[in-house]
């Protein structure tokens, strides 16, 4: 596996470092920010509980450690919750047990002897059987705890318990689970060291001193083991990462610091650690600021307190409260020399023995003193004496104990460096924009700024003048300051942005813009530009953005070839919002006549037929030709009707019928009507004929 | 005779896990997005150090997955099927993701519709550079640089540099942010970007200031920058014409949980405040990505003559129509009715005829009557909703417009009375005449 991936190990420290390199910047002892994210994180939920045993002993841990009254208000529940698993040691596991009595433990609970002997003998069994780390590391400590409560607890056996959890370690210091499993790990050591630590205190006579000899060299190597990142800040991790087993360095650091720390305590003599290695494992962890979750903080919390208190090392923490210093506002450089719970130091003196400029430079190396503020618990220092100008600086402090026997109780890191910015306000002035010819060089229009407030220039120059822009730069200490950002903004009309970096010589900033080589540049765009100076730095408390005014630019046509001003981004918003309304404009019906005057004409046209009819009755029509026979007779009027029945369904076709209907039953009336019409006119024609011929 | 039995057995056994999930999406309202996300980091101390936002993802009920960026096993899908509904990419350093999952995996990803946060940071190698630009954001070629803000910066007291950024240029949209106004700045510490101009989905949900610029602050600067002031994105968004919604964070830190719970005073204000707004930004915006807020669906698209209910299947020109459809808003935990008044109709046909603004009766029904154009031709019912934030909403429903038919054109028009009767009477003269001119003697 390590084949095939040439460094996994290395690659993770380095992708550790990345994400933990901000947060390492601060390390400052635990503070009240942390109380109040421990009480956030192990908010109890809405009965009362925290959850399951172990959690519910985080919490109340983490809340003694850090002196939160909030726990007691939770103490009878969780004591109510711990008895109750302790009365039934038979059938409760011994990770439960474990818990329920470091709870009691924690909380004082009154828990009656009885119930405890009877826990004491299950977990005595479970040690006498079991061959696994952890139920190990549960009874001892479930033992252990249930002594530190008062009652009288022996482990007759202890020599053989620590045996067989010797028999678990690995030749690098670290252990494995159980004897079946290959694997060591980081966190088993620092659980085994732990449960060690237990047995020894349990045990009712000494245990051999040469076993604890071997567990103090196993220490040593498990410290070889040990990571770092290059700002000193030490740390454990697992050397092979799998995503089930893996715990992260959290939790495996504070397993070795709590097994480290515990059996320090309990073995005869001092181990051979260097006191760098604790303070850097204290760095880790106060590195982590706050916590993000409940399992961290409780792991954060008590590694600190372990470390606190530990009969190794003490580490004292060097910080700054503030790594900003105003020369504006005098302040002062202020060093805190603290444990990791912000508790006093012993005497000490810090010095400030170096200052190293942003590019490594030794400013100065005169060893200068920080006075001590008793009643702050401050060392400080005035800055101004210093002479030290605006801009980013490394301070060296040393840290030298008083008395020569804290030498072995603390660790302070020897020296220790800090990067500081020292801010001042930088002085503007002399500042003048103007136009000048390109030949002559000589200044056309010059423009006094003041640059303190906006102005509102109004320039004019066209493609053959030069632009000129200069001002000066200085620091409290009267230098010229150099800043980061000196940018002159032009903005044409049509938003399209030029920038320049104005350079900076010994004496002034001073930007000469030619036109004449910029024109390609500018797109040939004539029009309004407005002028924008920024000037800042992270030294420069007055850091400003400030509009000049205008510039009217009078640039060439554009050739055919000339480049394209870049597209501007179209506004995102413009696609969004309702669109406008779309009604379907409908044809205009078609101009009628006035009704009146349509029936007047309907009148008009009946006319020709009243006049029809009026012109018979003065011809006196008579039907006398009609015949008399019966049977042309009935011929006759069947023709007429016909004509009638036609001229009716022509009628009903205008009414109601369509042209297929109509058709139809005109088909059949004209064959009638051909019949009926042929009999009447043939009778009537043979009856003239008569006539005639007689 | 037995097998038919089995058969019958084997058949219900098969069928009793759809029921059961059946039953299962019956209880629980089934939102636009599944809850599986797979979050990629390059170290697994992120777990830790951003466990806040983790965290306020899990309370959520989303279901999250930890891998290492190069875990060999890693795999968005398998037998064709999605494994994940979203991704959160906190590898900002990683070279190349391990297993079958490439850039191209991760678009793939993104095209077929799912989600995706993706927090850069200085170390932003070219994998998550290439991502991003697919994503239309560009950002600052320069592996050394930074967003710097001289004027526009938290105060702290540890860092002097000015990188640490307090934003508060937020994008005006209650559904991205919040309809609760982000009133603390922004933390931001970490690179750039530019969105694509001629990217129209990505948005700025976070801009710098005009006094930003991105460049390295530990070396001089001798050319411009080439992102400097407002066009400098801190955090943008994506949204896919699939509704895929992607968030392009600058800096990974923004969601740690330092940033998250520091307080923050930006410089030159007085005002001092407990709680950076980056909780609330990660949280709000975190919803809007994982299709929590914004969503839009459309039900029960209706239309029919006014006075009828059923639904024809061709209008006459110059009917009265009318046409409904229900819009509901996924809220995280159920559709709720969405509320607007801008919601609009096209009857279109090669363009729109008519397109008019729906009324709606506020509990999600959006109606409207109108009259059909004069114009025959296959129309479409169209829906065409784009509002910043949401969901597209897209949809037509095709009718058919015809004629009127022969019958159905006016017969008994006034100014045509005067022909009627000129023939009408010719037809009576006709007849009395054929009377006379037979009989007459």
């Amino acid at each position: 596996m390590a084949g095939r991936r040439p460094s996994p190990a290395a690659l993770l420290i380095l992708l550790v470092a990345a994400a933990f390199a901000p947060i390492s910047t601060a390390v400052r002892p635990v503070s009240d920010a942390h109380r109040s994210a421990a009480a956030e994180l192990f908010a109890p939920s809405a009965d009362g509980s925290f959850g399951d045993l172990e959690r519910t002993y985080e919490a109340v841990r983490t809340f003694q450690i850090l002196g939160l009254e909030k726990y007691k208000s939770e103490t009878g529940k969780a004591c109510k919750f711990a008895a109750e698993k302790l009365a039934s040691p038979a059938s409760s596991a011994a990770k439960d047990l474990f818990h329920a009595a470091r709870i009691s433990g924690a909380l004082g609970c009154s828990v009656d002897a009885g119930v405890y002997d009877g826990v004491v003998a299950r977990l005595k069994a479970v040690i006498k059987d079991t061959n696994s780390l952890l139920e190990f590391y549960y009874s001892v400590g479930g033992l252990l705890s249930i002594k530190e409560q008062g009652h009288n607890v022996v482990l007759s056996d202890a020599e053989s318990t620590f045996h067989a959890i010797k028999a678990l370690s690995q030749s690098d210091g670290r252990w494995r689970y159980d004897t079946d499993s290959a694997e060591s790990s980081t966190f088993a050591a620092g659980i085994a060291l732990e449960a060690l630590a237990g047995v020894v205190s349990l045990a009712d006579a000494e245990v051999d001193p040469s076993m604890v000899g071997v567990v103090k060299n196993d220490i040593v190597k498990l410290f070889d083991t040990i990571k770092s990142y290059d700002d000193g800040t030490f740390y454990f991790d697992e050397k092979h990462v799998d995503a089930t087993e893996y715990k992260g360095p959290i939790t495996t650091s504070a397993s070795v610091v709590r097994g480290v720390t515990s059996f320090a305590t309990v073995a005869s003599g001092k181990l051979n650690i260097p006191g760098e290695k604790i303070l850097g494992l204290a760095k880790f962890f106060l590195g982590i600021g706050l916590p993000g979750s409940a399992k961290d903080c409780f792991n954060q919390i008590e590694s600190l307190s372990f470390l606190e208190n530990n009969r190794v090392f003490i580490p004292l923490i060097l910080s700054l409260p503030s790594k900003v210093f105003s020369l504006t506002s005098k302040d002062q450089l202020k060093v805190e020399v603290t444990t990791v719970f912000r508790s006093a130091a012993p005497p000490l003196k810090v010095n400030l023995v170096q200052v190293l400029g942003s590019d490594s430079k030794v400013i100065t190396s005169e060893n200068k003193e920080l006075q001590f503020d008793l009643d702050n618990n401050v060392h400080y220092l005035d800055i101004a004496p210093l002479k030290i100008d605006v801009g980013k600086y490394s301070l060296v402090f040393e840290i030298s104990l008083q008395e020569p026997e804290h030498e072995t109780v603390y660790s302070t890191g020897g020296r220790n460096t800090e990067n500081v910015f020292i801010t001042g306000l930088i002085k503007v002035d002399k500042a003048e924009i103007g136009i000048s010819d390109n030949d002559a060089g000589t200044v056309e229009s010059v423009q006094k700024l003041d640059l303190l407030k906006d102005t509102k220039v109004s320039l004019s120059a066209n493609h053959l003048q030069k632009l000129r822009l200069s001002f000066q730069l200085t620091t409290p200490l009267g230098h010229t300051f150099k800043p980061h950002q000196v940018f002159l903004k032009l903005k044409h009309e049509s938003n399209v942005e030029h920038l320049f970096v104005v350079p900076g010589s010994a004496r002034q900033f001073k930007l000469v813009l030619d036109f004449l080589g910029l024109v390609e540049k500018f797109y040939y765009l004539s029009g309004r530009y407005d002028l924008e100076l920024a000037v800042g730095d992270a030294a420069m408390e007055n850091s400003f953005l400030r509009p000049l005014g205008h510039l009217e630019l009078d640039l060439p046509e554009a050739p055919e070839k000339a480049p394209k001003p870049p597209a501007q981004a179209v506004d995102p918003f413009s696609k969004f919002g309702p669109k406008a309304e779309i009604s379907h404009i409908f044809r205009a019906p078609e101009k009628r006549p006035p009704k009146e005057l349509s029936l007047a004409f309907t009148g008009l046209t009946l006319l020709p037929f009243i006049g029809f009819l009026i012109g018979l009755m003065r011809l006196g029509v008579n039907l006398k030709n009609f015949p008399s026979l019966p049977g042309p007779a009935a011929f006759a009027s069947l023709f007429h009707s016909g004509i009638g029945a036609v001229l009716l369904l022509y009628v009903l076709f205008w009414l109601k019928l369509d042209l297929f209907t109509t058709l139809k039953y005109l088909g059949f009336l004209g064959i009638f009507l051909v019949f009926v019409g042929h009999r009447t006119l043939s009778y009537l024609s043979s009856v003239s004929t008569k006539q005639k011929t007689a | 005779m037995a097998t038919p039995r089995h058969l019958l057995l084997l058949l219900a056994l098969a069928l009793a896990p759809l029921l059961a999930v059946a039953a299962a999406e019956g209880a629980a309202e089934e939102g636009p997005r599944g809850r599986r996300l797979l979050v990629l980091l390059d170290d697994l101390a992120v777990r830790s150090s951003h466990s806040a936002f983790f965290g306020s993802l899990q309370a959520r009920g989303f279901d999250l997955d930890f891998r290492l960026a190069d875990d060999p096993k890693l795999s968005l899908h398998r037998y064709g099927q999605y494994l994940y509904d979203g991704l959160v990419l906190f590898a900002p350093s990683t070279p190349r993701f391990g297993g079958s999952v490439d850039q191209n995996a991760v678009l793939e990803f993104i095209d077929a519709g799912h989600d995706m946060i993706l927090a850069a940071d200085s170390s932003a190698s070219d994998l998550i550079r290439g991502i991003a630009t697919e994503c239309g954001v560009d950002f600052d070629e320069d592996p050394e640089a930074m967003v710097v803000d001289h004027i526009n910066y938290a105060v702290t007291d540890v860092d002097g540099d000015h990188t640490l950024i307090a934003g508060d240029d937020l994008i005006q949209s209650d559904v991205i942010l919040g309809s609760k106004k982000i009133e603390a700045p922004v933390l931001f510490r970490g690179i750039g970007h530019a969105v694509n101009p001629s990217n129209n989905l990505v948005l700025k949900v976070l801009s710098a200031s005009p006094s930003a610029y991105s460049a390295n602050p530990k070396t001089k600067l001798a050319s411009p920058p080439s992102l400097t002031g407002s066009a400098i994105s801190l955090v943008s968004v994506m949204q896919a014409r699939n509704n895929a919604r992607v968030l392009v964070s600058g800096s990974l830190d923004l969601f740690s949980n330092r940033f998250l719970k520091s307080g923050v005073q930006k410089a030159g204000s007085k005002k001092r405040y407990e709680r950076a707004g980056n909780e609330q930004f990660v949280t709000e915006t975190s919803k809007w990505v994982f299709h929590e807020r914004g969503h839009l669906k459309a039900v029960n698209v209706k239309h029919h003559k006014v006075g009828e209910t059923n639904e024809p299947g061709m209008y006459r020109i110059n009917d009265d129509l009318e046409y409904s459809v229900e819009i509901y808003e996924w809220s995280g935990t159920s559709w709720k009715p969405y509320v607007a008044d801008d919601v609009q109709l096209q009857f279109f046909m090669m363009s729109p005829y008519v397109l008019k603004t729906m009324s709606t009766d506020k509990k999600g029904l959006y109606s409207i009557s109108f009259k059909v154009p004069d114009v025959y031709g296959v129309f479409q019912f169209k829906v065409e909703y784009q509002r910043l934030g949401y969901t597209g909403l897209s949809f037509t429903k095709q009718i058919p417009v015809r004629p009127y038919r022969h019958n159905e054109y006016e017969r008994f028009i006034t100014s045509a009375y005067p022909y009627y009767t000129a023939s009408f009477s010719s037809m009576g003269a006709f007849f009395i005449f054929s009377f006379v001119y037979l009989y007459h003697k």
